[in-house]
């Protein structure tokens, strides 16, 4: 017996020796292989008399399983040590900067174009495009612009040469292109490029525009106003943005409006950029001139409309706060990349 | 235009600031864009009468005044200006008083003599340009006043915004009238009673072009006083309008236009022989206008003429010959109605711009010639005396004003809000219409001053505009609309836009016109030429987006920004014969390091097939990418051994390539640059996806290298092996290009890995050897390829 438990204290002591499965292994054979200690023990139980063998086999395989156990433990013991060195080895910097390409970004009038076709599209309005090179019927005649009269040389308008085209003046040729070809009712919205010959801090002779036409029965002043106040105040963001309609004129539109918001940066109490009255004026709109909707075969009997324009730039500047319009066409990286 | 306050106030004077005015006039559509002072800030300065001038005995250009200041008190003044004299009313800054440019005035020594004050000129006191000697202050002037009150008192400047449409709003009567209606207030109108005719002497009118002149109205004023001068009064209200006086003729009539907006001339009598002809001009006749130059006239424009020549041009300008000069006694005063129609085009040709022609072209009231003429005479004769004739008033046919009607429910439903029947017809009125009120309807004839009311919907205008646009609320439109069509195989230009930008490009708009000789030298031809170009480099439409991203790399690497990618949406503009195609395409251009400066990434310049990776990408969101076509192709803009155009399903797509060496060379660009340019509306064609079995069979892949020439394209070989294996489907990728030892020159190794796969059963390894072996035997029959071991 005592053999035995000598045995199991001597195995428990080579096995915790061990810095190997390998040495681990050779303990296990020494003492459990075919020829190991233990299995000669139980080969030897064979020479002893009947009446000891169930006793003496009792003990050799208790103390096989002890070192089967003892040997088990310390595997564990020595591959869990394993695991923990490869993994102390594969630690990384966490804290390096990622690898690959450096994601670029969207222009600031793509934003603002995409922010205002987003807040129309959720109300059920088309997005339509019309030619940039126009005509003088789209852009001035079928807009209600007399031939001679002072606000079509107001325009500023580009031409082209030997050709009798221009370049459209604003979005509104595109009101007519969108009425002719689906009649009313109709809401639409037309985003895009238009060019006076003009040039300055808040002047570029390119700029942008998005239009927006409804036409339906009954159409008021009202509801053009409920519409833009919806749109101005989810477009900034405030809900208590005030809106100001001040008559203006546009030959396509009667009555005409330009809207002004309270000046969203010191809402509405005076300061430098709405130049301390409080308002800023944002854009031009009115109720669709009943010449331009007979030009486009419409029935004014039943149906009025409204419509507006906005700049692009405009809304740039006063959300982005982009002062210096000319900004957005020199493409600066450093200026592009603030808007990613 | 800007208008003194105190002037309109003599209209009609509204209890209310010059600040309420202008809010209100804006807030009507009248808008008042400034409010400023008047008058210069000029404190301590008062009247004075110069009693006694001495030479100052140690300077012989300087003065010493004695100037009376009140009833019992002089001040002893040095004066240096030529023209101070005994008796003469001038302008005097008391001590601590200061000029408008800031300087103080003290008594102080000049000299070696005490000055107790100062004299003025019109500069030094901010009120006219004059420096050439002291203001000469009217004789009647009180001694001890203060000069703002000569001047008329503290007053403020609108600056008035009118939009084209409102030309009856070019005067002081016309702003007038809208406050009238605003604060429901008689005018006031200034005296234009006929001024009795002292003399008999006209001249005959012929009105021989009745449609480009239908009102001629003129009368004789004979014997003016040649010494007379512009009262101080009118000349101030001038200088507040930003007018310069220039002879008292000149500046009466310009105040008349001012008042009443109606645009009047004034002939040197003398210059004239025979009678007015208003006529149109004959071809050939040239005349000396205003300006100082000589305009060759054409048979569209009207002149008012004598029995010989040209005098002026109608309703622009007037000619220099017969311009009224410092020693003309004699006169003849126009005032005449041009319609609005033709006089902007007439201004445009002459290339002038005057004050008569932009309210002539915005519309005058045809009505208003008389009473114009009557005004300036009695104007005229209060201080430079003459005799007048009887006012000579020649009219073509008149045009009755139409009859609108007003309907008490358009008016309600365009505004969205019920204006109450007494407002409608109160506004009305005070704006000059003629109404009438009927059952739920109003007949309204609008006033002759009114150029812009058509229909019924102008009346509603003015209607809103003066009830407030403020008072109209803000409502939803209901909406009956059905949901908008999505088309779900037209893909957004969003997502492109995305998948650039997450491939690391910046979007980027340029401009759509582009300096000409670049866009030559990068497309090969001429685009669309601008009649007016704004900048001599912004001269042709664009025909394609590189010009633009070309300039837009130039300007970025001149400021240290070496590695780009970016990209632009946008039209181009092609002329085709007499047509112009106008379409959408998608350009990108980069330029040095694929990836930016990292750590753990070998720094490598980018090229071709690195823009190929990102035109493919724009492929796969139509699910196009492997229909994707390059067939190198010259192009004028592009290194001719890198340039492929671009075909998607056959069709054209577009091009894509290194800028040609040479170009760099020229733009001094010293780095490779790739360039692509699509066409959009193919890359939109999305496709609906159907979903295809996916085989549960395993895969087998299989490498090999061949050898073939080096011309010999990649899409040739693998589209071989495609073919080879079809209809088998098979996946198969390049991963190796190899030149060098082992390789005979002329020849390329290009290494090839194949996955095969069976839909119907696993891929045993010998039939997966035998589809190899029959790949190769194509590729050695068709393309003359060895295999690599």
């Amino acid at each position: 017996m005592l053999e035995l438990d000598q045995l199991i204290q001597e195995a428990h002591v080579r096995a915790a020796a061990s810095e190997s499965l390998a040495a681990l292994d050779e303990v296990r054979v020494h003492y459990l292989g075919k020829k190991g200690v233990l299995t000669e023990q139980l080969k030897a139980l064979g020479s002893l008399p009947a009446m000891e063998r169930p006793a003496a086999g009792q003990h050799v395989n208790r103390a096989k399983q002890a070192i089967t156990e003892l040997l088990d433990a310390h595997r564990h013991e020595l591959e869990q040590r394993a695991l923990a060195k490869q993994l102390a080895s594969d630690a990384v910097d966490v804290t390096l900067p990622g690898r690959g390409q450096d994601p670029g970004g969207l222009h600031p009038v793509t934003r603002i174009l995409e922010r205002v076709q987003a807040l129309f599209t959720s109300l059920g309005f088309r997005v339509e495009e019309g030619p940039e090179i126009e005509d003088e019927f789209h852009n001035f005649d079928a807009l209600n612009f007399k031939p001679a009269h002072p606000a079509r040389a107001e325009m500023d308008t580009f031409y082209l040469k030997d050709r009798p085209l221009l370049l459209r003046t604003h979005t509104s040729p595109v009101q007519i292109r969108a009425l002719l070809k689906h009649g009313a009712p109709l809401r639409v919205i037309a985003p895009g490029r238009t060019f006076r010959h003009d040039y300055d801090v808040t002047h570029t002779p390119m700029f942008h525009q998005v239009e927006g036409l409804l036409v339906d029965a009954g159409v008021s002043m009202a509801h053009l106003r409920g519409t833009l106040t919806d749109f101005l105040q989810r477009f900034f963001e405030k809900d208590d943005l005030k809106l100001r309609f001040r008559p203006s004129y546009f030959p396509f539109v009667e009555p005409g409006a330009e809207v002004d918001i309270s000046c969203i940066f010191c809402n509405g109490t005076g300061c430098r950029v709405c130049k301390q009255t409080g308002w800023l004026e944002v854009l031009g709109c009115g109720l669709v001139h009943p010449s331009v909707l007979e030009t486009c075969r419409v029935d004014t009997r039943r149906y009025s409309g409204w419509a507006f324009g906005v700049g692009i730039e405009r809304l740039g500047m006063l959300r982005y706060g982009i002062n210096d319009i000319r900004m957005n066409y020199e493409n600066d990286l450093r200026f592009l990349r603030q808007f990613r | 235009m800007k208008l003194s306050e105190q002037w309109l106030r003599e209209f009609v004077n509204p209890r209310a600031t010059a600040g309420e005015l202008a809010e209100r006039l804006t807030l009507a559509g009248i808008e008042i864009s400034s409010v400023t002072d008047a008058l210069p800030a000029i404190d301590k300065v008062v009247v004075g009468e110069v009693l006694k001038v001495a030479r100052h005995p140690q300077a012989g250009k300087l003065s010493i005044c004695d100037v009376r200041i009140s009833a019992g008190k002089q001040l002893q003044i040095v004066c240096g200006a030529p023209n101070v004299r005994t008796g003469m009313k001038v302008a005097v800054v008391l001590h601590g008083g200061r000029l408008p440019d800031g300087t103080e005035v003290h008594v102080s020594q000049l000299r070696g003599v005490e000055s107790q004050g100062m004299l003025c000129s019109a500069r030094e006191l901010g009120i006219a340009d004059d420096h050439s000697g002291l203001v000469e202050l009217p004789v009647d002037s009180a001694v001890g006043k203060p000069l703002v009150q000569v001047l008329g008192g503290a007053d403020k400047v609108l600056e008035v915004e009118i939009t084209p449409n409102r030309g009856d709003c070019l005067s002081v009567l016309g702003i007038a009238r809208e406050l009238g209606t605003l604060f429901d207030l008689d005018l006031n109108l200034p005296q234009c009673a006929p001024v009795k005719p002292t003399i008999k002497d006209t001249l005959p009118v012929n009105l021989a072009a009745p449609e480009a002149c239908p009102v001629f109205a003129g009368r004789i004023i004979r014997g003016l006083r040649t010494d007379a001068v512009t009262p101080l009064w009118m000349r101030e209200r001038l200088r507040r309008a930003g007018l310069r006086c220039v002879h008292p003729v000149v500046d009466v009539t310009q105040y008349v236009m001012l008042e009443l907006g109606q645009p009047m001339h004034a002939y040197d009598l003398k210059q004239l022989s025979g009678g007015i002809v208003v006529r149109m001009a004959r071809a050939g006749e040239s005349l000396q206008l205003l300006d100082g130059n000589t305009h060759t006239l054409e048979p569209d424009m009207l002149v008012i003429a004598d029995s010989k020549r040209p005098l002026g041009v109608g309703g622009i300008m007037g000619g220099t010959a017969s311009s009224v000069q410092v020693d003309t006694r004699d006169i003849y005063l126009e005032a005449a109605f041009f319609p609005p129609q033709t006089i902007s085009s007439r201004e445009r040709k002459l290339g002038v711009q005057t004050d008569a022609a932009y309210r002539f072209a915005r519309g005058v009231d045809p009505t208003g010639q008389t009473r114009a003429l009557e005004r300036a005479t009695r104007l005229l004769l209060d201080f430079a005396n003459g005799e007048p004739g009887p006012v000579n008033r020649v009219a073509g046919r008149k045009n009755a004003a139409a009859k609108l009607v007003l309907r008490q429910l358009k008016l309600r439903q365009l505004l969205g809000i019920r204006v109450p029947e007494r407002e409608v017809g109160r506004i009305l009125s005070r704006l000059g219409f003629r109404t009438r009120k009927r059952a739920h309807t109003w007949e309204v004839r609008a006033p002759s001053y009114r150029f812009d009311i058509e229909r019924e919907e102008d009346l509603v205008e003015e209607v809103g505009r003066v009830f407030g646009y403020d008072r109209i609320p803000a409502i939803a439109y209901p909406s009956t609309q059905r949901m908008l069509p999505l088309p779900e195989q037209q893909l957004p230009l969003a997502r492109l836009r995305d998948i650039l930008t997450g491939r690391g490009y910046q979007e980027v708009i340029t401009y759509s016109f582009v300096d000409g000789p670049l866009q030559q030298r990068l497309t090969g031809g001429p685009g669309i030429a601008l009649a007016n170009p704004i900048t001599t480099d912004m001269t042709e439409m664009r025909c394609s987006l590189w010009p633009g991203l070309i300039q837009t790399l130039r300007y970025n690497l001149n400021r240290q920004q070496k590695r780009m990618r970016i990209f632009e949406c946008g039209m181009s503009f092609i002329p085709q014969h007499d047509e112009i195609t106008q379409e959408n395409i998608l350009s990108g251009l980069i330029t040095g390091s694929q990836y930016p400066a990292q750590w753990g990434l070998p720094q490598r310049v980018a090229d071709l097939a690195d823009l190929r990776g990102d035109v493919e990408a724009l492929l796969v969101a139509s699910g196009a990418a492997e229909r994707l076509e390059a067939s190198a192709a010259p192009h004028p803009a592009l290194h001719p051994g890198q340039s492929a155009k671009l075909y998607l399903n056959g069709v054209d797509l577009g091009w894509m390539g290194a800028l040609h060496p040479i170009l760099l060379r020229e733009m001094t660009l010293d780095q490779p640059v790739l360039l692509f340019e699509l066409r959009l509306e193919p890359l939109l064609h999305g496709r609906l996806p159907k979903l295809a079995p996916i085989s549960p069979f395993p895969s087998l892949s299989r490498d090999l290298a061949v050898v073939v020439d080096e011309r010999v394209p990649a899409a040739t070989i693998l589209g071989l092996v495609r073919e080879a294996v079809a209809p088998q489907p098979i996946e198969v990728y390049i991963f190796d290009i190899y030149h060098g030892p082992g390789i005979d020159s002329g020849r390329k190794s290009v290494a090839l890995s194949l996955i095969l796969q069976d839909s119907s059963r696993t891929l045993t390894d010998e039939a997966a050897d035998a589809t190899v072996k029959h790949v190769v035997r194509q590729l050695q029959d068709k393309l003359g390829a060895t295999i690599r071991d």
